[in-house]
């Protein structure tokens, strides 16, 4: 299946549960409602035509006006890959666990939760990790976090 | 008298053999100097090449040097590698469980002042040396294993020029 | 009368300073006797915060932070990240430059497995096999010098093509490097294969099932070693791999006896690879016109690629200037942490440590 052939199937497959975005155009990237997050994943899983088996990664993007988690999904089988992304606010983030689709998101989430502060729903261990243990100067990985210890590269002409 | 490079000796034949006089001091620190023992202690980059230098090319042991894993048989700690905040609190335990005499080599940008983490990185230490005290930096990024070993022949003449008495007052 | 005898489980705490966990891994484990019950990783020692790092650098100043990202095959991060700011900017790289740089990622994968051979067999106790591999990666270092004057963290691979072309002694010594170090693979394999502690100690150790590795998205050695044939330089091709001629190797137990001989059989193609684009290297420019202040225009992408240790991924979010609103990596190793505490319980410590140095963790891809 090529690109072009996924894109099609994808909007015949799902025609509102995911929407093309522009910012896809070198590769395809489409965004997913966060309340519908669960229903597309297990799709796109379970899909005979797709089978998106293996998640290749999960990233968070603060664009400092909204939080974005991009999830980057491949299919074994069928030698497919796919970008999408769920858009959250930036106070109060919130979203589903993807683990019980793909166990391996399991540490992505707990990542993102301490760096980025989004809150994973039914996740089973979230726990500090990545951090020293006593750590309480919020999430570091945000784009208007700051810290006296904390020194910026030089601007440099 | 050339008996041993460099030892300061006395020496007096008589019948049947020769009477060597020298210090305990120089003795003692030439015996710790030829034989330094480090802990296996790394953390990142610099690491693959601390096994390099104790591998087949540069063959660290004929420095006298090989690596233990446990600190207490240790003399001497090379911090290869980045130390994290994180793992600032465990290097400090590494060195307190050493035994005395115990030297540092703080090798890396990372271990002398962060390195290229030093800006926009909110979780290196910016330098071990107020961790541990530290007696020779090595720069590069990583050092190559000549100028690892080059550090560790300098530690070994200020090992040498040491005091006996100068032990005691630490 | 002797009284019942009790049994207490204890918590015995390895690392973050353990030779074994290459590196600075914390495993937890939760022991009866000298039976492992739970192992629970902790990480976090190595956090070095690159991705924050690479948010305020230009696009060609990520390239030397992402070298300390995986500096074992420092190479194939030059490339990733390459890979992806061409993709948003579609800059074509001319050819000579693709075969330099398949050149230079098949050198850098046998130097890693090198690593594996030998740390893997000192972890298991033989200290023969470290020198001996380490001797042999000592040619593939003189290379990597005489191309970018680096033995460890290059900074070779550029958006564009590479940083400058090879001395006119790179493809002789070249070709004399791999008929060495294709000599001496079976003198490795000589050294264990038949080993009868060495196959005591792996075989059947640690054995992981083809669906837990996909489910855990274990990739590159773990996973073809578990029988799941799946290579990004087939199956999500890059680069120039489509023109040469490698077998992609599986073995069908996935335990630890598996993994290494599967790393030794990648050995084995790789030279092959590189035999071949020796051979077919062209005359022409190394780098295409890329400008200083490289600016791709606004957009995402994730690519990746297939490394030593499995699936090496970035993914670049643009947003027009030249730096890059966000950049994420993703290793293999992070993936197959995960799965210590999957087939890492109700073995013992010593098959513990097999399993962890079979994994060839690498601390900086878990950490960041």
């Amino acid at each position: 299946m090529t690109t072009e052939q996924l894109k099609d199937y994808i909007a015949s497959r799902f025609p509102v549960m995911m929407t093309l975005l522009e910012t896809g155009r070198r590769e395809p990237m489409y965004e997913v409602k966060a309340g519908q997050l669960l229903e597309v994943c297990r799709a796109l899983r379970d899909d005979e035509t797709l089978k998106f088996n293996y998640l290749c990664n999960i990233g968070a993007v603060d664009t400092q006006e909204r939080l974005e988690i991009v999830y980057s999904i491949a299919s074994v089988p069928n030698r497919l890959r796919l970008d999408f992304k769920v858009v959250l606010p930036r106070e109060g983030a919130s979203i589903e666990s993807v683990q019980e689709i793909w166990p391996a998101a399991n540490w992505y989430e707990r990542e993102m939760w301490e760096l980025y502060g989004v809150d994973v729903k039914a996740h089973d261990n979230l726990k500090r990790f990545l951090l020293p243990d006593d750590w309480d100067k919020g999430h570091p990985m945000r784009k208007d976090w700051d810290d006296p210890d904390f020194v910026r590269f030089p601007e440099i002409e | 008298m050339g008996l041993i490079k460099k030892l300061p000796v006395y020496s007096e034949k008589i019948p049947g053999g020769a009477i060597v006089t020298t210090s305990l001091e120089s003795v003692l620190h030439f015996a710790q100097a030829k034989s330094l023992w480090y802990l296996l202690f790394g953390t990142a980059c610099c690491a693959i090449e601390l096994m390099c230098t104790g591998a087949s090319r540069y063959d660290f042991d004929r420095l006298g040097m090989m690596f233990r894993a446990s600190p207490r048989q240790s003399d001497l700690i090379i911090a290869a590698g980045t130390i994290t905040k994180k793992m600032a609190p465990r290097l400090r335990r590494l060195y307190d469980q050493m035994a005395e005499p115990r030297y540092v080599i703080a090798m890396g940008g990372c271990t002398i002042k962060g390195g290229p983490f030093y800006y926009d990185s909110y979780a290196v230490e910016k330098g071990i040396d107020h961790i541990v005290p530290v007696d020779i930096y090595i720069p590069g990024c990583p050092p190559r294993p000549e100028s690892l070993m080059e550090g560790c022949l300098h530690l070994s003449e200020k090992i040498r020029r040491q005091k006996l008495l100068d032990w005691q007052e630490k | 009368m002797m009284g019942e005898i009790r049994t207490q489980e204890f918590i015995v705490n390895m690392g973050p300073h353990h030779p074994s966990t290459h590196g600075v891994c914390r495993l937890m484990l939760t022991m009866d006797g000298e039976k492992v019950m739970k192992v629970e990783p902790y990480i976090g020692y190595l956090h070095r915060a690159l991705e924050k790092i690479c948010e305020n650098r230009t696009y060609h100043q990520c390239i030397p932070i992402l070298d300390r990202f995986e500096y074992v095959t420092a190479m194939s991060c030059n490339y990733t990240f390459a890979l992806a700011a061409e993709k948003l900017a579609q800059i074509e790289v001319p050819e000579r430059a693709e075969y330099l740089r398949v050149i230079m990622l098949e050198l850098n994968r046998i130097a890693s497995h090198l690593i594996f051979f030998g740390t893997t067999a000192m972890d298991l106790g033989a200290l023969t096999p470290f020198l001996y591999a380490l001797r042999e990666r000592e040619y593939i270092m003189d290379l990597f010098e005489m191309t970018c004057g680096q033995r460890l963290t290059y900074n070779y691979i550029r958006i564009g093509g590479v940083a400058k072309d090879i001395p006119a002694e790179f493809v002789p010594q070249c070709r004399e490097a791999i008929k060495i170090i294709g000599k001496k693979v079976p003198e490795y394999e000589g050294l264990l294969n038949e080993n009868p502690i060495w196959k005591a100690r792996t075989i059947g150790v640690g054995v992981l099932p083809p669906e837990l590795a996909v489910a855990y998205a274990a990739s590159g050695p773990i996973l073809r070693a578990s029988g799941v044939k799946y290579d990004l330089r087939r199956d999500d091709p890059y680069s120039i791999y489509d023109k040469f001629e490698f077998d992609i190797p599986t073995r069908p137990n996935g335990d630890v006896f598996d993994r290494y001989i599967l790393r030794l059989e990648e050995i084995k193609q790789s030279i092959r690879i590189i035999g071949q684009a020796l051979e077919g290297l062209p005359e022409g420019d190394i780098k295409a016109k890329v400008p200083l202040k490289f600016k791709p225009p606004a957009g995402e992408v994730y690519s990746r690629i297939e490394n030593s240790r499995g699936e090496l991924g970035v993914y670049i979010l643009s947003d027009g200037t030249d730096k890059p609103v966000r950049v994420k990596t993703r290793g293999g190793s992070y993936n197959h942490l995960q799965l210590i505490p999957e087939i890492g319980t109700d073995c013992l410590i010593a098959d513990l440590v097999a399993i962890f140095a079979s994994f060839d963790v690498i601390m900086p891809e878990v950490d960041r």
